[in-house]
């Protein structure tokens, strides 16, 4: 169908005239809505009803949004469409050479550090437009992620074989091995995140007798700076506990931090799937994972904790409290007060003299927030207090407050959960 | 001439130890998670414990060094290098010569490039298996240690490891006991000799500046429209006051709060 | 047949209790060597006991009038006795001096007696409870044996199965009084505590003829270059001989326990106990036998030891336990209170010294707080380079760009503390309404050491003194003015055995409620009068009991108008915030919390306000909940300032001359 907009000036002016009997149908036919607020006038410029556009405010006056915003404009739903439509798919069809990415997919999908990474990966196979390069990513185990095309991945290799489960760097490392074998990678990109690709690739590193570039934040092109294999980049890379940058040639092997470069978001590529030439070498683990172990939740540290339930002054019940914190499963903290009353340990303390803790959900029993004890949660996510007093501190910090009795809160608390587990177990 | 676990009663443990550096000084002291790798080793029943280090020798590394003496030990073993070189050949040299049972590193160093590669390494060249991020030794039986690993959030995975063995400790492991000046003070560190010292050609290379601020990074927003633009540059910092429940029923209250756990994830199935 | 039965009694007596001094003083000698001028001390023996050691035995009027005719009457009758009856010089007035000795000493023994009928629970009992029978056995029977020797009865009154009877008498008084003294028995105090006089490890401690209380109370210092040298004491051998000493000397009348805050608190501690645990190991066995208060929560007879075992086991345990030492505040009210001049804290500490230098067991938060110190000059672990951040708006004059001022402000580790920067606010608004010419050391500035000193930390203590040392010899100033009475107390007594002030450098130390009270009494500030209500002051102990001064912040409160209405333990007898010595590190658990008690003084006196004059008590006493105001003086003192229209002319200008204008007119 052409483009070309033709003008039909009789319906334009019947568009115009409210009161032609054609009116409504022709808008409709125009997609305009019930009311036109802009048209192209008869001489080819813009016309605009104020009366049509705007909304009626909250008080009672009509209101503009000049900006587009506004909601139910033809004219918006048409551009947004085209928004989602505008990442621009890439098909790298013959890469000049593959840049290797593991991700560590914690949980299955792609982290934030992930996605930065295969950002990374997209500047050192996007340098030359001539001639471009495929980003691969290797991928252990069964995971939930569907849009790794739009993360910026070319070619996928996916291990989903269970052995590679779990804590189980020598059965990943085969893998990786047999990919530098196969596919001889110009570069080996992974997160330098504990337990993921920090342990993974430093064994890659080992393995393939490459000097790794470790702690990278930072990637610039660089003509000058020849690598071992003259890569033409330079890195910096942190090291000497976070007090040091190295500005050196980046190696094949990179281990970058998180935000080292913008995730992909512009455009999409194919995540083709390949597999490697040689069936993998049965390999004997010397390390066997025995599984996770059921930590008890009083037992965490608290500085590690993710769940903690904290108490002070204005908890009176104790023995409730505590057995709150189990039947939650949350790590138990205590203000000053309460361990200067002896009701908890000292070890238990939060705060600026105590513990400085980074729960994700802190709820504080009975705490007014004194300064100190504010400042040891500032990085904690979501605060829940229960408290009597409604002009308290803590309450001003706090993301959910509960005014009233702490001990009774905490038993509606108990006996709600408590209902929940009876109803689930009938249900099972 | 792999010790037999089985058979010697003692557990042969080498912790490498590094000069630390204090985050905030810069002052020399014991190095953080190479303490706590001699914690876990001290806390093993029937260990006998050995301290390693390459490294230059100077006043500043001495009292550095002699940090870990502190800990209850009578001598350190020391294979002098000059600044910047390789050390692994020679660490790599020694442990070949007495192999122990278990290698006990930190994760990373403080100093240097503290790329965190030398226990790798080491691992590769002896052809030991390495766990990282050990949080405790659980046991040691039959030449297989049970251990902990940390994993983030105070959580623990249980791991089995065919000896000898390379561990890493991180800063979950126990924290270290004090260094006391007395055995400091009188302990030895006990200069072995080695080969020639490999110079680490390619560090030399690099530039070393103090850490760059890192930049921080802006929400970027792919805003269509002049407005979204301004609404994103304009926002208000997310949070603002909190929900706060007045007057409500202590029933009403908990629901409140179990939504929110819920919603976070954090309640115990 | 008396005759010849006294002399022999007599003799046999003192023959045995020389002996027993030989045995007793190869005791002391076990431990380490400390020189002391021998001639010199025992001649200023008879003044220390009359002046030092009556002053505090005066405290109480009965028992020291007791004291003095049981004692008084004891010696002189054991000398007449000798003279009298051992040597027959029964004649004219030596045999009538001898009775009203002994009569004197009866009437002191009645008192003796009349006061074990009922004892405090301070008191020891087991042996010391048939002292006072000993004691009348002894006076009696040398004043009955003696009125024939007078001729007051016949030669040959009574039958000698009476002599006998009398005899067997004074043989148990000659053997309680005597032999006892030096082979244990309570008697043993006297012994003891005469040479403890003569040869005391401070005798800067005691007045002299010249006028003027002495006073040391600055810890020693270990030798740490010589590698031989022991770190601390580990076994009682380990202390010098004159401590021992001093702890053979301990009568165990429990003033120390009565004062003592962590005793008072249900922590593991009792100064008396642990003396006599000393003494136990001195001689080696187990505490069995202790006849007082134990330690709170530690029954008795589960701990033994010898001279050359150690005092605190590494595991399981030995003569006492590590959380006893840790519980102290060294807050010296132990001290303050001995009438037997023992040095609790000291030897407290010295023990201290060897858990932290050689077991590496410093409690809780106490060992990272000392690895804090070595790493970052201050407890908190905190940026040193940052010390000033708190003074960014008040443009404090330092040191390094004057070189020399009258005045040197120290700061002390609270300037990390958001509540002491209020109290340092307040004071340099005093010292510049003063016009006072001071400056800081700011970020040159170092923890003094009194914490790690006091956790035992001898290395990181005399590091950090010799590092501020050599600082503070940089510079040209008279006067360290400090509000931290700890920081005040190092650096005004112990640098000087590092070679601080008193050495080579030559400028005074002084809190900041004695330079207001200067400042005041020199017209150089003036006050609004005080509004507000009833207020009371608790004294701090490093400046109260350690260095003397309780009168300058006082005045000061008087100069603001304020009546302070005393709190019972108040002056010398101030009790202890908790905060000294590192306790709130160690944090030794007890049944009560001592700021808590302390704060319950307070609200005895019905005062809204609690006036302090030191960070440590601040921080302990506001963190008390629902407690009376707490305010330093320097704040008082700051809220109530007049600034003169002249100053504010010379200070602020024209705005300044408006105001006198104004005023004028």
């Amino acid at each position: 169908m052409s483009e070309i907009r033709r003008r039909d000036p009789r319906r334009e002016w019947i568009a115009r005239n409210r009161l032609h009997r054609d009116h409504v149908s022709v808008l409709a036919v125009l997609g305009q809505g019930n009311t036109p607020s802009e048209w192209l006038g008869p001489n080819g410029v813009m016309r605009r009803n104020p009366h049509a556009v705007g909304f009626i405010g909250p008080n009672g006056l009509k209101r503009i949004d000049r900006s587009g915003g506004q909601q139910g404009g033809p004219a918006t739903v048409a551009t947004g469409t085209a928004a989602s439509d505008s990442r621009q798919a890439v098909t790298i069809e013959a890469p000049a050479f593959l840049v290797a990415v593991v991700p560590d997919m914690s949980g299955g999908r792609l982290s934030s550090h992930d996605r930065d990474l295969l950002g990374l990966a997209r500047q050192l196979a996007d340098a030359d437009p001539a001639r471009p390069g495929a980003v691969l990513a290797v991928l252990f185990g069964s995971h939930k992620e569907e849009a790794l095309g739009e993360a910026g991945v070319d070619r996928l290799l996916h291990l989903g074989d269970d052995a590679y489960e779990g804590y189980a760097p020598e059965a990943r490392l085969a893998v990786l091995a047999a990919v530098e074998r196969d596919l001889a990678p110009r570069h080996w990109l992974l997160p330098d995140s504990p337990l993921g690709g920090a342990d993974l690739g430093r064994r890659l590193a080992a393995r393939l007798g490459e000097r790794p570039a470790t702690g990278v934040w930072q990637l610039e092109a660089d003509a000058e700076a020849r690598g071992k294999n003259g890569s033409g980049w330079r890195c910096t890379a942190r090291g000497a506990a976070n007090t040091r940058d190295f500005l050196r040639p980046l190696p094949r092997v990179a281990l970058a931090l998180a935000e080292c470069a913008e995730p992909v978001s512009e455009t999409r590529h194919a995540a083709e799937p390949v597999t490697l030439a040689q069936p993998l070498p049965v390999l004997l683990s010397r390390i066997a994972d025995l599984g996770p172990v059921a930590v008890d939740p009083a037992g965490v540290a608290l500085a590690e904790a993710g769940f903690i339930l904290s108490a002070g002054n204005g908890v009176t019940d104790w023995e409730g409290f505590h057995h709150a914190a189990k039947l939650l499963g949350a790590t138990q903290g205590a203000s000053r007060v309460a361990v200067d009353d002896g009701h908890m340990p000292r070890h238990r303390q939060v705060g600026a003299t105590g513990t400085w803790v980074t729960a994700r959900v802190y709820v504080a029993v009975g705490i007014s927030g004194a300064i100190q004890h504010l400042q040891g949660i500032q990085s904690c996510d979501k605060v829940v207090a229960i408290n009597r007093d409604p002009g308290c501190d803590m309450i001003k910090r706090a993301d959910l407050a509960v005014i009233g009795d702490a001990a009774l809160v905490l038993q509606a608390l108990v006996t709600l959960v408590e209902q929940e587990r009876e109803e689930k177990r009938h249900a099972a | 001439m792999r010790p037999d676990p089985q058979k010697s009663p003692s557990l042969a443990i080498t912790v490498l130890v590094s000069v630390g550096c204090h985050p905030l000084t810069g002052r020399g002291r014991r190095a953080d998670q190479d303490a706590r790798g001699v914690e876990l080793a001290r806390a093993l029943p029937l260990a006998e414990v050995r301290l390693l280090h390459a490294g230059v020798l100077d006043a500043g590394s001495d009292a550095a060094l002699r940090g870990y003496l502190g800990m209850g030990f009578d001598a350190l073993t020391l294979i002098e290098q000059p600044e910047s070189s390789d050390v692994v050949p020679a660490l790599a040299e020694v442990l070949a010569d007495h192999p122990p049972t278990l290698v006990i590193a930190g994760t990373r160093a403080e100093r240097g490039e503290a790329s965190g590669l030398l226990p790798y390494l080491l691992a590769e060249r002896l052809g030991w298996p390495l766990v990282a991020a050990v949080a405790e030794v659980e046991g040691v039986e039959g030449g297989v240690a049970t251990l902990l690993q940390a994993l983030p959030r105070g959580q623990r995975r249980r791991l089995q490891v065919r000896l000898p063995a390379i561990l890493t400790v991180d800063s979950a492991a126990p924290a270290p006991r004090q260094s006391a000046f007395g055995p400091a003070r009188r302990g030895q560190l006990a200069v072995h000799e080695v080969g020639e010292a490999v110079p680490d050609a390619e560090l030399v290379e690099w530039v070393e500046q103090p850490a760059r601020k890192r930049p921080k990074r802006l929400k970027i927003v792919k805003a269509a429209s002049a407005r979204d633009r301004f609404k994103a540059a304009a926002a208000k910092a997310e949070g603002g006051s909190g929900q706060v429940l007045d007057g409500v029923t202590p029933e009403q209250g908990a629901e409140a709060i179990l939504k929110l756990l819920k919603e976070e994830g954090v309640l115990r199935r | 047949m008396l005759d010849t039965l006294l002399p022999i009694l007599i003799f046999s007596a003192l023959a045995l209790a020389v002996i027993g001094a030989m045995r007793r003083i190869r005791l002391w000698r076990q431990g380490r060597p400390s020189p002391v001028p021998i001639l010199q001390g025992l001649a200023a023996m008879p003044r220390r006991y009359v002046v030092d050691l009556h002053h505090v035995v005066a405290r109480d009027k009965v028992m020291s009038n007791t004291h003095v005719a049981t004692a008084g009457g004891f010696v002189a009758a054991a000398v007449l006795m000798i003279l009298v009856h051992g040597l027959g010089l029964a004649q004219g007035v030596l045999g009538w001096a001898l009775l009203a000795a002994s009569a004197v000493m009866f009437v002191g023994s009645l008192f003796v007696a009349r006061r074990r009928r009922n004892p405090p629970a301070r008191l020891s009992k087991g042996p010391w409870m048939r002292l006072p029978k000993s004691l009348m056995a002894f006076s009696l029977s040398v004043f009955l044996i003696t009125l024939p020797a007078v001729g007051v009865l016949p030669q040959d009154a009574g039958s000698w199965i009476l002599a006998v009877a009398l005899a067997a008498v004074l043989a148990w008084g000659l053997g309680e009084m005597v032999f006892g003294m030096t082979w244990g028995g309570p008697m043993k105090h006297a012994f003891a505590g005469a040479l403890h006089l003569a040869f005391h490890r401070r005798p800067e401690r005691f007045s002299t003829k010249a006028g003027g209380k002495g006073r040391s109370t600055g810890l020693k210092a270990l030798d740490l270059d010589s590698p031989q040298a022991k770190l601390g004491v580990e076994m009682p051998s380990d202390f010098t001989w004159n401590q021992l000493l001093g702890f053979d000397a301990c009568v165990q009348c429990g003033r120390c326990e009565a004062v003592c805050p962590a005793f008072a608190a249900g922590q593991p501690l009792n100064p008396k106990k642990l003396i006599q645990d000393m003494v136990v190991g001195l001689a080696g066995g187990s505490d069995a036998h202790y006849a007082g208060s134990p330690y709170p929560g530690k029954p008795v007879g589960e701990h033994a030891g010898g001279p050359h075992g150690p005092i605190v086991a590494r595991e399981g345990k030995a003569l006492v336990d590590a959380e006893t030492l840790w519980s102290c505040t060294t807050c010296r009210a132990c001290v303050e209170e001995c009438p037997m001049m023992i040095e609790h804290v000291d030897a407290i500490v010295d023990m201290r010294r060897f858990l932290t230098l050689e077991h590496g067991n410093t409690p809780n938060k106490g060992a990272e707080v000392l690895d804090n110190l070595i790493a970052t000059d201050n407890p908190g672990g905190f940026d040193p380079g940052s010390r000033l951040h708190w003074a960014a708006d008040l443009n404090l004059p330092r040191m390094a760009d004057l070189g020399q001022v009258d005045v040197l402000l120290w700061l002390g580790d609270g300037v990390f503390d958001m509540r002491n920067q209020r109290t340092l606010r307040a004071l340099v608004k005093v010292l510049r309404a003063a016009e006072v010419d001071f400056a800081v050391l700011g970020d040159e500035e170092r923890d003094s050491g009194d914490v790690a000193r006091r956790l035992g930390d001898e290395a990181t203590f005399q590091s950090l003194a010799r590092r501020n040392i050599a600082t503070l010899a940089k510079y040209r100033f008279q006067r360290i003015v400090t509000c931290d009475p700890h920081s005040f107390h190092v650096l005004c007594n112990e640098y000087r055995e590092l070679g601080g002030p008193g050495g080579d450098a030559h400028y005074t130390v002084l809190h900041h409620s004695t330079f207001i009270a200067e400042l005041y009494a020199a017209g150089q500030l003036h006050f609004t009068p005080w509004k507000g209500g009833a207020v009371t002051y608790h004294d701090p102990c490093y400046l109260g009991r350690y260095n003397g001064e309780y009168e300058a912040p006082r005045e000061v409160l008087r100069a603001l108008g304020i009546t302070v209405t005393e709190m019972a333990r108040s002056g010398f007898r101030s009790r202890c915030c908790g905060g000294g010595g590192g306790a709130p590190l160690t944090d030794i658990p007890g049944e009560r919390r001592i700021p808590d008690m302390r704060m319950d003084d307070v609200r005895e006196t019905g005062a809204e306000l609690v006036a302090v004059g030191c960070p440590q008590c601040t921080a302990m006493l506001e963190g008390v909940v629902e407690a009376a105001e707490v305010r330093d003086i320097a704040e008082l003192v700051a809220d109530a300032l007049v600034i003169l229209p002249v100053k504010m002319a010379k200070g602020q200008g024209r705005a300044g001359q408006a105001r006198v204008e104004e005023l004028a007119s």
